[in-house]
């Protein structure tokens, strides 16, 4: 079973997230900030990680450099509210980017594209 | 009297003489007058030569009429230029007679039929020849030329005195000159004024003496002398008023030069207009012009028909034969020439009419570079306050826009559970509905939850349409050096950094890749940065500029640009606002205009990042891609 990790500081959003991926038959971890994601990923490393940039504290964006620098590769989904990020280029160093919505079925294909192609790859 | 009593007596006179004064005129009034006691002349005439033109002038006489002061000989030339040549006695008691003789009637020599002349001796050449003349014919014997020559030789000393001082007298008056002119032209900033001032000194007489004065800048970027200003009568009658007008304001030339500056009066003037109307493309081997730039020497042409760089036209065009031409020289970069002419009175330029010049122009070269500073000085203040201007502008429109993004972003959360959430309940109670047949209850309310996950989505893109994350503009970009950019930019602050005493360093990498960047925007940014640095460090410090390549989360490739100061950092709670635009607009009126800055950068895909440290000072890092976005972004 594929694992992804959210981390989002919106616990409705987290809650909404864990149903709907854990419907699908991913198990699901949940983060409320960055430094709680960072600590996680000490123990159990995901599949996938599924980031809020705007968070108070350390934002999305860092926490991805962190992952990236010292975690290793693993795949990471940019989330934020409106597509303003979308020409800020480290936000190009994460694997995909989708702008928040109730309608999580770009998520969804987002988060199977990307393990497509790792099974593929 | 022997003869050794009345040299002793005569020496006696001209020590009295030598020690009663300095001053030239006076030295030789009195020498004529030891003369005229001792030797019971009617009339005695002292000649000397002038180093300048090497002609023999009449500097003292007396018993001669007025007029005669203007006679100058060349040696060699009549009984005095005789005597001059040879360096000895000559008497003669029927002077007209004699073959040497050459007849000035200024002089009336026609009164006189006797003239002993005798030269003054110190080296070779003589200092000059004194002539006495008498009315009734007489043989002037062997021991009165014994008397003169007496008198001639003791008079050696003090007249080489009375020269030597009269010289440092026009040293002197030349230094003074100079000195007011100099501080004339720093009186005036306006590049006009200064050049009428240095042109007027070239042509009154006081500095130079030319008849008229031709300026020409240098283009240096189109290798073309542009002639901007010309001043000298425009012709003779104009020429004879202008010297009119001149001897009557004697002493204080200066002083109305530099007030009639003011007037302008000078654009009226034909041969002005004329200078302003020539152009000569500076190439080697074609035009004295030219020639003077690349050379960087001045050029005195006497037969200008005959002068290989001289055209026909251009002698036409000045109606003179002989003229003078004079680079301006600054920080050993020629900025223009100046060309004189006599064309009026005809005199020949003398190398020392020319090595004034030479020395003159410095002053224009000075009052051009000056000119050209501070004019430059204004362009970049204009420059930098009109740019401060438009980014202050741009963020207080930002500011709304800021506002609205905010608050969207604060429904968008809560909008994206109520939606979600919705769209379960409805998928469940749609599933419920179905398990207990069509229970009617459970489908209404499935339907409910269908309402409200619609009017969501309609909400979503309501925000999505109105606020798509307000723009402060569109980039226009263009492929660009960043050092390049960062220099031009530092350049506009030289002047800033050198008065409140700042030590800029800069590193910027070489080999920084091309940018894709609005420059204008980007120069914007700068600008900010360098301000906000100046404004801390109003006490001199340090400011360091750098640009270096890094990699971003082992993934993108970005450069950066960081800026350090030390003027002690920002306050913790004004560091917390730096980007936030109504604080820092509400502020100070202009604020840190970061906010904007961010929002530059942030458009051309790049991020702003702001280290505070109190006590030491602020660095702003600027990150820009060096990538364009992955594919997954470009939709």
């Amino acid at each position: 079973m594929k694992t992804i990790l959210v981390v989002d500081d919106e616990q409705n959003i987290r809650f909404l997230y864990k149903e709907e991926l854990e419907e699908d038959g991913y198990k699901v971890s949940l983060a409320a900030t960055g430094a709680e994601a960072l600590k996680m990923l000490n123990k159990q490393i995901p599949d996938l990680i599924i980031l809020d940039i705007k968070m108070p504290g350390m934002d999305g964006i860092e926490v991805m450099r962190k992952i990236k620098d010292e975690k290793g590769d693993i795949p990471i989904i940019l989330c934020s509210a409106y597509g303003q990020y979308k020409q800020d280029f480290r936000v190009w160093a994460s694997d995909a980017y989708v702008v928040k919505s109730a309608d999580l079925r770009e998520l969804k294909l987002t988060i199977k594209e990307i393990f497509n192609q790792l099974k593929a790859g | 009297m022997t003869e050794s009593s009345l040299s002793l007596e005569i020496l006696q006179e001209v020590t009295r003489i030598a020690n009663s004064t300095l001053d030239l005129d006076e030295t030789l009034e009195k020498i004529i007058q030891v003369i005229k006691n001792k030797m019971h002349i009617d009339a005695c005439a002292i000649y000397l030569i002038n180093e300048s033109d090497g002609l023999l002038h009449l500097k003292a006489s007396m018993g001669l009429p007025e007029k005669a002061m203007h006679i100058n000989l060349a040696i060699g030339q009549g009984v005095t230029g005789w005597v001059a040549q040879k360096g000895t006695s000559l008497a003669l008691s029927e002077a007209m007679q004699d073959p040497r003789f050459i007849y000035f009637p200024e002089i009336e020599e026609e009164k006189f039929s006797s003239m002993l002349s005798v030269p003054i001796l110190a080296d070779c050449p003589p200092l000059g020849v004194i002539n006495v003349h008498s009315i009734e014919r007489r043989v002037f014997s062997l021991e009165e030329t014994s008397v003169l020559e007496t008198i001639a030789s003791q008079v050696t000393g003090c007249l080489k005195n009375a020269i030597q001082f009269h010289q440092n007298q026009m040293t002197l008056k030349e230094t003074r000159i100079l000195y007011d002119i100099s501080l004339a032209v720093q009186s005036t900033l306006k590049l006009e004024h200064g050049l009428w001032i240095i042109l007027s000194a070239i042509t009154m007489g006081e500095a130079g003496g030319f008849n008229r004065a031709m300026l020409f800048t240098l283009d240096e970027k189109n290798r073309q002398l542009q002639g901007i200003m010309g001043l000298g009568p425009d012709s003779h009658e104009d020429a004879v008023r202008i010297w009119t007008e001149l001897d009557k304001k004697k002493g204080d030339l200066l002083k109305w030069a530099i007030k009639e500056a003011q007037h302008d009066l000078h654009r009226d003037s034909p041969f002005h207009n004329f200078v302003s109307g020539l152009k000569y493309t500076v190439t080697p081997n074609d035009n004295i012009l030219s020639e003077t730039v690349l050379q960087k020497k001045p050029f005195n042409i006497t037969k200008a028909k005959e002068h290989p760089l001289v055209s026909q036209e251009f002698i036409d065009a000045l109606g003179v034969d002989s003229f003078a031409t004079v680079p301006l020289i600054a920080h050993e970069e020629v900025l223009g020439v100046i060309l004189v002419d006599n064309r009026y009175d005809q005199k020949p330029i003398t190398e020392e009419n020319l090595r004034f010049l030479t020395r003159f122009t410095v002053y224009a070269s000075w009052v051009i570079e000056n000119s050209r500073l501070f004019s430059k000085l204004l362009d970049t203040n204009r420059e930098l306050l009109s740019m401060k201007e438009q980014l202050v502008q741009a963020e207080r429109l930002s500011a709304l826009g800021e506002m609205a993004a905010e608050v969207a972003h604060e429904i968008k959360n809560p909008l994206v559970s109520i939606g979600g959430f919705a769209r379960r309940l409805k998928d469940k109670m749609t599933n419920l509905a179905q398990k207990w047949e069509d229970n009617d209850d459970l489908k209404s309310a499935a339907n409910y939850s269908g309402i409200i996950s619609s009017e969501v989505e309609r909400l979503e893109r309501l925000l999505k349409n109105t606020l798509i994350y307000s723009k402060s503009g569109t980039l226009e970009t263009e492929e660009c050096q960043l050092n390049k950019l960062i220099e031009e930019v530092l350049y506009l602050f030289k002047a800033g950094l050198y008065e409140k005493n700042i030590n800029l360093v800069t590193g910027l990498e070489a080999d920084i890749p091309l940018l894709n960047l609005d420059q204008q925007k980007i120069k914007q940014v700068l600008i900010n940065l360098f301000y906000n640095a100046l404004e801390s460090l109003s006490i001199g410090g340090l400011l360091r500029v750098e640009t270096f390549q890094e990699e971003y989360a082992q993934k993108q490739k970005m450069v950066t640009v960081r800026v350090e100061d030390t003027g002690g950092g920002i306050p913790q709670e004004v560091f917390e606002n730096i980007f936030n635009p109504f604080f820092t607009t509400k502020h100070t009126g202009t604020g840190l205009g970061l906010s904007i800055c961010r929002k530059i950068i942030e458009n051309h895909g790049g991020t702003i990042r702001v280290e505070n440290q109190l006590g030491k000072g602020v660095t702003v890092y600027l990150h820009l891609p060096l990538q364009n976005s992955p594919d997954y972004y470009k939709n």
